[in-house]
């Protein structure tokens, strides 16, 4: 198998072959070098293995392959090694939460980051865990934060240099965020950047009252890197209470925004905040693009941003300077954005005790799945939530330690988290689309229109083949340039994770978690 | 701490009770525990399950006495300990009277649905029988399915809302009793009740009775007609009857639970 891979080093990196970050790479483009399927022969996938979770919780990881060995979250927290080829077990991790924990919206894990022969997780009870790649054995563990005061870790660590970084959810429970850097031998924190300025710190001044004392700012995405620049850019959640807005004047940073952080201390570069004083749950937890290219003349390192708001950011990332957004979906509460980047927002256009109806839905435009960017087409590609609408509503409430505190609640025809047993709403109520951007101007390309909505995320390749799946259970490749069908398969479940490719044994496959199972396809031989 | 002590102790006794022929009795009923897990339930249940318990965008209704993942109190109170695995019910960390508390809240939004029905509800059998009703819908086991499934219908609306539907039958009508039509590219032209849909397909049960898939490429063009196609009965039948019949239909009640 190893040698296999070797034969083919002269003209595919271990890079290319492998899949060794949640986002695939640095720069979370969700784009492979892999040209095996294609558009031609997509029509020729099959299936060639599958992993059935016996865990019954929402399947949201995305594995990683390193030589042939993946490695995978099952939820809430087994990790498991499969071979790569044909799905066998090598080893499984139970990690044992206690009974009760405190996650928003159910008991899932995103997925692990690996360095060296170590793989690393973070746990609903507050833990970040290390353990040994080849034989399944815990090396530390490490408590990260109490997880009784409404903490949980969900998303995939990443791991810079000897550093591991992990955030922590907890949005819906009154919080106060952070991301942290941990040693990756030995699990000592070694830095921490807080969310939630306190007394003292920049940016505190938005906070105008003691609301930041539990006012949010969770993260539960991984966050992007540049080596060059030494930045690690990462998406914050809303602000809490999440509806009951009133009670927390200001801007209320760093919710809702990208923070740009020096890797090496922890240190804020810059922010630039897509959603001053959240009044709708649009956390900015989505995934940071990392393209260079030409905007306007000029080369930029550009971060590519399309938010839970309704807008698509192209933002310069070396700077945090706003360069322009443009709305992707319908949307009411702003009429635009202001030369800083500022929303200017409609009036009225906020939740009510007697709920107000508002584009888009609390689930947003588009969400945490993954978009891609593809250097190939020069497009960018997302899962759109578009014309559809929550009614909004905010209602008093005081904070009590590990208890739901979000004042207010959404009512909707599109379901937020799971998907109705038999799809029969209103086609009229929403809809969801694969939509492909041009990152100079956000004008909308092409769509694949879906009748439902999507919780999958997209993996673009080099050649050209786009792999996406959606609510329905479908799982199907689209060809990029122009987004016709290449191929379908209807899996059953509910897509809520994003695929991945990688070689094994020289031959190229793709992966997506599916209701409980794990699904691998391959070209038929 | 107390609080946290209190939940494992609740929560052993209504196992125990599993494994007994007689499920779990809600000790804390009273008016007072009622309000109190309402206080409970807008807390934190209503951001997910609505303010009125109705559903919202992230948990169902539990205003209709039926619940999908329980079928008694004991259930009731399970679920909110436990969770629901795959969905976004969390378990919650509660004491036991608090959580009995809610359980009687949530069972007091549909013991109110049955409260002021004034007709005499043998009259109004004989009205269902009469009037053919069981030709369009289902009924304990019976009847049709091109109509709504009455055998548990006091659960599901208000005498005040049965009284509208009766009268004025497309005032609301949820989506999936709107009448689906469609002219497929040969020139047939289809009609039916929508019961699934995804990109390329339509599940229907047809104007023929049977159940078919739909391919949408298949289709020149489709539609669906909001208007129910039950008729009114406010010409057919005087105010009295109305409310006669509205007393039978708000005695049924579904299987005991």
């Amino acid at each position: 198998m190893r040698s296999a891979l070797f034969l083919l080093a002269a003209a595919l990196s271990a890079q290319d072959a492998n899949w060794t970050t949640y986002h695939g790479n640095y720069s979370s483009t969700h784009h492979s070098a892999l040209t095996q399927i294609t558009p031609a022969n997509a029509k020729n996938l099959e299936l060639k293995w599958t992993f059935q979770a016996q865990s019954l919780e929402k399947f949201e990881a995305t594995p990683l392959v390193v030589d042939g060995v993946m490695y995978l979250t099952e939820a809430p927290n087994t990790v498991v090694a499969l071979d790569a080829a044909t799905g066998r077990e090598f080893w499984i991790y139970e990690h044992k939460n206690p009974e009760v924990t405190y996650p928003c919206c159910g008991k899932i894990n995103r997925g692990l980051a690996i360095r060296e022969n170590t793989l690393y997780m973070g746990t609903l009870d507050g833990k970040l865990i290390a353990i040994d790649a080849i034989t399944g054995q815990l090396r530390w563990e490490k408590v990260v934060v109490d997880f009784k005061d409404g903490y949980a870790l969900t998303h995939a660590p990443l791991i810079i240099k000897d550093k591991v970084l992990m955030g922590t959810a907890g949005g819906e429970l009154g919080i106060r965020g952070f991301l942290a850097a941990f040693d990756a031998k030995t699990g000592k924190e070694i830095w921490k950047f807080k969310t939630i300025p306190e007394p003292g710190e920049p940016g505190h001044e938005t906070w105008h009252n003691d609301a930041w004392k539990h006012g949010g700012g969770p993260i539960w995405l991984t966050g992007s890197y540049d080596p060059a620049l030494n930045l690690t850019y990462w998406g914050v959640g809303n602000a809490g209470p999440d509806w009951n807005a009133k009670v927390r004047p200001g801007d209320n940073l760093y919710t809702s925004s990208v923070i740009a952080l020096d890797a090496d201390t922890g240190k804020l570069k810059w922010h630039f905040q897509f959603t001053p004083h959240d009044e709708w749950d649009w956390d900015s937890v989505q995934t940071p693009v990392l393209v260079d290219r030409v905007w306007r003349g000029r080369p930029r390192k550009l971060l590519l941003w399309a938010n839970r708001n309704g807008y698509f950011y192209l933002i310069d990332r070396a700077t945090g300077e706003f360069l322009q957004g443009t709305p992707f979906v319908k949307l009411d509460w702003a009429t635009g954005l202001d030369d800083k980047g500022r929303p200017v927002r409609v009036p009225g256009k906020v939740p009510t005790p007697q709920g107000t109806v508002i584009y888009p839905g609390v689930q947003g435009g588009t969400n945490w799945f993954a978009p891609s960017y593809s250097p190939k087409t020069d497009l960018f590609y997302l899962n759109v939530w578009d014309d559809y609408s929550g009614t909004y509503f905010a209602w008093d409430q005081e904070y009590e330690r590990g208890k739901w505190f979000a004042g207010g609640g959404i009512k909707a025809d599109v379901q937020s988290v799971r998907r109705d047993r038999l799809a029969r709403r209103d086609p009229k109520s929403g809809y969801g689309a694969v939509r492909a951007l041009n990152p100079s101007t956000g004008a909308k390309v092409w769509e694949y229109k879906m009748t439902d909505v999507s919780e999958g995320g997209i993996v673009t390749t080099a050649a050209n083949v786009l792999f996406s799946g959606n609510r329905e259970g479908n799982f199907f490749a689209l060809d990029a340039t122009n987004g016709n069908l290449l191929w379908n398969m209807y899996l059953g479940g509910q897509t809520a994770a994003s695929p991945m490719t990688y070689l094994v044994n020289g031959k190229q496959r793709v992966t997506i978690a599916v209701g409980h199972t794990l699904y691998t396809f391959g070209l038929r031989e | 701490m107390t609080i946290r002590f209190l939940l494992p102790l609740a929560y052993a006794a209504a196992l125990a009770a599993q494994h007994s022929d007689t499920a779990l009795k809600n000790p804390f009923q009273s008016p007072d525990d009622r309000a109190r897990g309402g206080a409970f339930y807008r807390s934190q249940c209503a951001s997910c399950h609505g303010i009125d318990g109705k559903g919202g965008a992230s948990g169902p209704n539990l205003s209709t006495g039926n619940f999908r993942h329980a079928s008694n109190d004991e259930g009731v109170f399970r679920v909110i300990t436990k969770g629901v695995a795959g969905t976004a019910m969390p378990g919650f960390s509660m004491n036991g009277r608090e959580i009995w508390q809610i359980v009687s809240f949530i069972r007091g939004l549909s013991a109110s649905r049955a409260v002021n029905v004034t007709g005499d509800a043998t009259a109004g059998r004989q009205l269902f029988t009469a009037n053919g009703c069981i030709n369009c819908h289902w009924l304990n086991g019976a009847g049709a399915a091109r109509g709504l499934d009455l055998s548990a219908i006091a659960t599901r609306l208000t005498p005040a809302e049965m009284h509208t539907a009766l009268t004025d039958p497309s005032a609301e009508v949820a989506p999936e009793y709107w009448t689906w039509r469609a002219t497929s590219k040969d020139g047939k032209t289809l009609r039916g009740q929508r019961f699934n849909e995804d990109t390329f397909s339509l599940q229907i049960l047809d104007s023929a009775g049977l159940l078919r898939s739909v391919i949408k490429a298949d289709l020149r063009e489709q539609s669906l007609d909001h208007r129910s196609p039950m008729p009114s009965f406010r010409d057919k039948l005087n105010e009295q009857q109305l409310k006669n019949l509205v007393a039978y239909l708000a005695t049924l009640q579904g299987a005991a639970k």
